[in-house]
């Protein structure tokens, strides 16, 4: 019955599983997707990709239902139609296999299948054998064999658990899969099976939307490729007419160099050493040497060990091997209180979770990473919290009533100033700034490089970790590489490429691991 | 288990092993404790100490069904001991009235039911955590009832009314209530949705409201089930002795928590069984038992309990630990 | 955070005390004299301990379950340590006193060392100490202490009870603490935000296990007026002890969530749920019908706290 479906479909041109004309969506007054038009032909694979901020989640959100578009028609085939909530996408035939995967632990695998649809019996309990026969079939089906259906998700592994979410969206009979990043967290070879997976599903009539940044999946699996950029199309192209350089300058796309400060300046002595740092099996020997007055880019995919260095130097999660100098002497940074009283700041890139306390005022922020210098006796001095408060204010230009006001009340960007107020309030000598400009618009953007490269010209050694390769390319006197917890690639400004760098990061290091 | 073919690489008896595990834990316990107490002493193995043993501990192991239930959601109830106070001491007040005694028995339920159902309301559409507004109900419980009652106590209770005195088949009709309400509490989780939705609900809140479940509604009726149960229990609890002493039974309520929590259910909610925790509430009862046989003060059983509850815990989040 | 706010709740609950005690005293006459109110400042001085710590431990988004337990644990020790195992009373009485302390370490451990939630580790401590007090105590009660003892329970400095003299200096110094210091700042913060104030380079478990360790000794010292107060010692002291130490911090406008709340909040708090006590049986409501009120506020001032956060948007 499926396959007739298609078959009819493909004739048609009609019967477009989903198709999108023209989706605008705005937050907070930033256009996020600016009229974009998206379709998916029944039994392909659409690669859809983009820097982060492209628009790509926004998109996928807006055909899973769980966004509203501001402007623009989703068709279903043929049809106009609204989806004002998850379960009507459902209902039309989409699923989405999301990045943080949606399951029950201590529910079964069959019943993660079927929760919400389960097979009942004639007296309306739940017909455990059908649901079991059916979740065997469906997982057989996915070459998948091997996983119990009788076993709790919670002692199954990532890429185990995504092969019941996709078995739950065929069990919707879903026509649309969104997959967003499937492989982020994924080891070689479970890739390897979910790629033999996709293959196998389009073969069945299903059309996939695959969100991913790793060129060798994409140029493997994908039929037609989209990309956007800064919330527009900028093309949708078969994927024979691509090749990879094209598709990093069709995400890159504008002029990078004169949208950054230049350098001020030039490099002090090394402050901060690394020598085979590990950190588990997340991060893995690493060794790179910062300078005083230097910005280093970190670059790689998420999920490559750039934060969980970071972590590691901040004493978050401490080294488990290596060892840590700090103006040549050996440290040991156990807390983020060692790294803090090192001259160590970190900037998160969880603004909201890891970096501010928003209920608490800007001066109540401000003062908490510093509450040992702005004590006096046993009292907090509160003239002189104030006081660092309004400094930090005008310094950073911080747009808030004064430093009473609550943190959770201003703009993104005047968080994160809020948040590197905190941090330069300590005197640091070593700025670790992760994700800087994450949601941030493009004019606080802008402040915030300006301050980067103010504080690198006065002498700070910056670790910038950062998703878009222009930022990272604009920014940085230097560029590190990472890729699966390991460094794979260091590049000076001359020749820290968006082509070169972004080859590095997107490639699968087989290789490298095996030599 | 016909199903062998439909879980490769795993035998059945595995599966069943790894699938209960704490329950069988506690069985053994059970078991062994009976032999070796048994062993020093015969009489602990007497017709009169094993029915003391089950019959009088049945309304805790029936009221440790619903709180397993709400522990699964995700929350908790500290009120439940003032609960079942009143809930008898409403059942005795009925019962040497004149109304029929089945609404003596009735009526407490049905209280019950709506005092949980509401704290479900409360729990679930205000987002107040449930340790809060069950400290509130339990003093507002236990107030009520003393202050109503003037801890009187009620006696001359009519013969037909004292059900957890009747024997069918030999059996003290507390031990039949507790085999049948625990199996049909383990089938209604198995086998209906809105059961699986309560694991669902306290696995992963946000997940379940995506599966198209009502967390909110899912909670109100654990709760109003709990009531069930509570009011049940309160029953048998009622007409246990032939007085009802119109008080709130001291830390009742922190014996169902343990035996719940002992029983297999996750603390932090989302995973457990009913059938273990009235194993534990049995296990309470016999190691109870047990240190009296054993010239143990009876003193002590609660540090014991203590003890035990805290090991549990521990044992839970170590566990956790390791596999994340 | 703003002082503003925190105004706003303390003023109104200023006023719904006052209030109470123009009507509770138009209701009765005894009860607006200096004896009776006096007398009440004595009998609240127990809850009053424990409840200044456990508004820390709840603005850490914690709460602390056997607060009652380790009074009545300390209870049953010092009459132990001085009866029992024959110790001078002084020495019986600092022995005691460390054991309650340790007690709230031995929370505040196994809370930070295991990532168990407080509500269950206090749960299952709230048993075990209860349980080793029944067991050493085996139901006798220990009486017969010295006349000098009496006067941490009875006697008077300044006309004024020795106890409310403690917890008077007790309220100043952890409202200091919380309101003031580098201590109470990082309290805050863990409450609002455990990760970021981390990340800020606080000392997370360091702080909390202060603040539990503080919590049994606040119980324990509790403990000790206590068995003075009533000259003898049980093992069923204290119980109860938490529900009332919770109503007053959560009564006093602490946000059970964490984050929010002062120790002026939780003393106006403890004022209206003593003087409700105290006014509704002078006035002829039966002895535990007050309980029902009580119950009744406390749900109440939640749910009045939670419709408001919901206004604000929070």
């Amino acid at each position: 019955m499926r396959t007739e479906q298609i078959g009819d479909a493909a004739a048609a041109g009609a019967g477009l599983p989903i198709e999108l004309r023209g989706i605008s969506k705005s937050f907070a007054g930033i256009r996020v997707v600016n009229d974009v038009s998206f379709d998916m032909r029944p039994g392909e694979v659409h690669a859809l990709m983009g820097e982060n901020g492209a628009g790509k989640s926004t998109l996928i959100k807006v055909m899973a239902g769980l966004y509203q578009p501001d402007e623009g028609q989703i068709l279903v085939n043929g049809a106009v139609v609204r989806f004002p909530s998850p379960k009507d996408a459902h209902a039309a035939g989409i699923a989405t296999v999301h990045q943080e995967l949606l399951l029950f632990p201590e529910l079964t695998v069959a019943e993660n299948i079927f929760l919400g649809q389960t097979p009942k019996t004639s007296f309306g309990t739940i017909d455990w054998q059908t649901m079991r026969q059916r979740s065997r079939q469906l997982l057989d089906s996915l070459d998948s064999g091997d996983l119990d259906i009788d076993q709790k998700v919670a002692h199954l592994s990532v890429g185990n658990r995504q092969r019941i979410e996709i078995a739950r969206a065929l069990a919707q009979d879903a026509r649309v899969l969104i997959m967003d990043e499937p492989t982020a967290a994924l080891a070689e070879h479970d890739v390897q099976r979910l790629m033999s997976i996709v293959r196998n599903l389009r073969k069945r009539g299903v059309a996939i939307v695959y969100v991913s940044h790793r060129m060798p999946e994409i140029f493997a699996l994908a039929d037609r490729v989209t990309v956007l950029r800064d919330g527009h199309l900028v093309a949708t192209k078969p994927i024979t007419e691509v090749d990879e350089p094209s598709l990093v300058s069709m995400m890159v796309g504008r002029a990078i160099d004169r949208l950054y400060p230049a350098k001020q300046g030039t490099d002090g002595e090394v402050i901060l050493e690394l020598g085979g740092v590990s950190h588990r099996s997340v991060v893995r020997d690493i060794s790179f040497k910062l300078r005083r007055g230097e910005i280093l880019g970190l670059a790689g995919l998420v999920g490559s060990g750039r934060t969980e260095t970071a972590l590691t130097i901040f004493g978050i999660t401490p080294a488990t091997e290596g060892r840590i100098l700090i103006d040549g002497k050996p440290v040991t940074i156990a807390s983020p209180e060692a790294a803090r009283d090192l001259g160590i700041a970190y900037v998160p890139e969880d603004r909201a979770h890891q970096g501010l306390i928003r209920p608490q005022s800007i001066e109540d922020n401000i003062a908490l990473a510093n509450l040992k210098r702005l004590t006096r006796g046993i009292f907090i001095d509160a003239a002189r919290v104030a006081a660092e408060a309004r400094n930090a204010i005008t310094r950073f230009g911080i747009r808030a009533r004064g430093p009473e006001q609550l943190v959770r009340q201003l703009s993104g960007g005047n968080q994160q100033k809020v948040v590197l107020g905190k941090w330069l309030a300590t005197n640091p000598r070593i700025l670790i700034m992760d994700e800087p400009t994450r949601g941030i618009d493009v004019g606080a953007k802008a402040e915030i490089h300006q301050l980067m490269r103010r504080l690198a010209g006065e002498g700070m050694a910056i670790l910038m970790i950062s998703s878009e390769l222009p930022e990272v390319l604009g920014m940085s006197d230097r560029v590190l590489v990472m890729n699966g917890g390991r460094i794979v690639g260091e590049f000076d400004r001359e020749h820290a490429t968006a082509e070169a760098v972004g080859t590095v990061m997107t490639r699968s290091f087989d290789r490298e691991q095996a030599a | 288990m016909t199903a062998a073919v439909l879980s490769p690489g795993r035998s059945n008896l595995h599966r069943f092993l790894s699938g209960y595990g704490q329950e069988i834990v506690v069985l053994l316990a059970i078991v062994a404790l009976f032999v070796v107490v048994g062993a020093t002493n015969h009489r602990f193995l007497s017709n009169t100490n094993i029915n003391s043993i089950f019959a009088g501990n049945a309304y805790i192991a029936i009221a440790a069904i619903g709180m397993s239930m709400v522990i699964m959601a995700g929350h908790i109830d500290v009120s439940v001991g003032a609960l079942i106070g009143v809930i008898a001491t409403i059942a005795g007040t009925l019962a040497v009235s004149d109304y029929p005694i089945w609404v003596a028995w009735l009526v407490p339920i049905l209280f019950a039911i709506m005092v949980n159902a509401g704290v479900g309301t409360l729990v679930a559409y205000t987002r107040i955590p449930s340790i809060v507004v069950t400290l509130g109900m339990l003093s507002i419980l236990k107030g009520g009832l003393i202050s109503a009652t003037a801890g009187e106590w009620i006696s001359n209770l009519p013969p037909e009314f004292m059900i957890a005195q009747m024997r069918p088949f030999g059996i003290p009709s507390a031990v039949w209530f507790m085999v049948a309400l625990t199996i049909l509490a383990a089938l209604f989780l198995r086998y209906t949705d809105f059961g699986r939705s309560i694991y669902a609900v306290g696995g992963n809140m946000e997940a379940a409201r995506a599966a198209g479940i009502n967390p909110e509604r899912t909670v109100i009726g654990v709760f109003a089930l709990h009531g069930l149960f509570a009011g049940i229990a309160g029953i048998l609890f009622a007409t246990q002795l032939q007085v009802i002493q119109s008080t709130v039974p001291p830390n009742l309520e922190l014996t169902i928590i343990t035996a719940s929590v002992i029983g297999g259910v996750s603390i932090l909610g989302g995973t457990g069984t009913v059938i273990g925790s009235t194993l534990a509430a049995i296990l309470f009862a016999c190691i109870g038992s047990a240190l009296i046989f054993l010239n143990v003060s009876a003193y002590w059983l609660r540090a014991v309990l203590g003890l035990m509850i805290l090991a549990t815990v521990l044992a839970d989040m170590i566990r956790r630990r390791r596999d994340t | 955070m703003t002082a503003a706010r925190f105004f706003r709740h303390e003023t109104i609950l200023a006023i719904l005390t006052i209030v109470a005690m123009v009507v509770l005293a138009s209701l009765s006459d005894k009860f607006f004299t200096a004896d009776n109110l006096l007398n009440q400042g004595r009998l609240m001085a127990e809850v009053g301990l424990v409840s200044l710590a456990m508004t820390f431990v709840i603005v850490t988004g914690g709460i602390d379950l056997s607060v009652g337990s380790i009074l009545g644990l300390t209870a049953i020790l010092l009459g132990v340590f001085w009866k029992n195992v024959g110790l001078p009373l002084p020495a019986a009485m600092f022995l005691a006193l460390a054991c309650g302390t340790f007690a709230g370490w031995v929370n505040g451990f196994i809370i930070t060392r295991f990532s168990v939630p407080p509500l269950i580790a206090t749960l299952a401590t709230l048993a075990l100490y209860r349980g080793l007090a029944e067991g050493i105590s085996e139901a006798r009660s220990v009486r017969g202490y010295p006349e000098w003892f009496f006067f941490f329970g009875q006697g008077e400095v300044m006309g004024v009870p020795f106890q409310l003299w403690i917890l008077g200096i007790a309220t100043f110094v952890a409202a200091i603490i919380l309101g003031l210091t580098p201590f109470g700042r990082a309290t805050y913060a863990i409450g609002a935000n455990e990760v970021a104030a981390r990340f800020s380079g606080i000392r997370v478990n360091a702080t909390k296990l202060w603040i539990y360790t503080g919590s049994g000794f606040c119980a324990a010292l509790a403990a000790v007026i206590f068995v003075s107060r009533v000259t003898t010692t049980r093992s069923d002291m204290g119980t109860g002890l938490e529900l009332d130490a919770i109503t007053a911090v959560v009564l006093g406008g602490t946000s059970i969530f964490g984050g929010r709340g002062t120790i002026i909040g939780t003393a106006l708090g403890l004022i209206l749920i003593q003087a409700l006590k105290n006014g509704l049986a002078l006035s002829g409501v039966k002895g535990d019908g007050t309980i029902v009120v009580i119950g009744l506020v406390l749900i109440g001032a939640i749910l009045v706290g939670a419709l408001f956060d919901r206004n604000r948007g929070g």
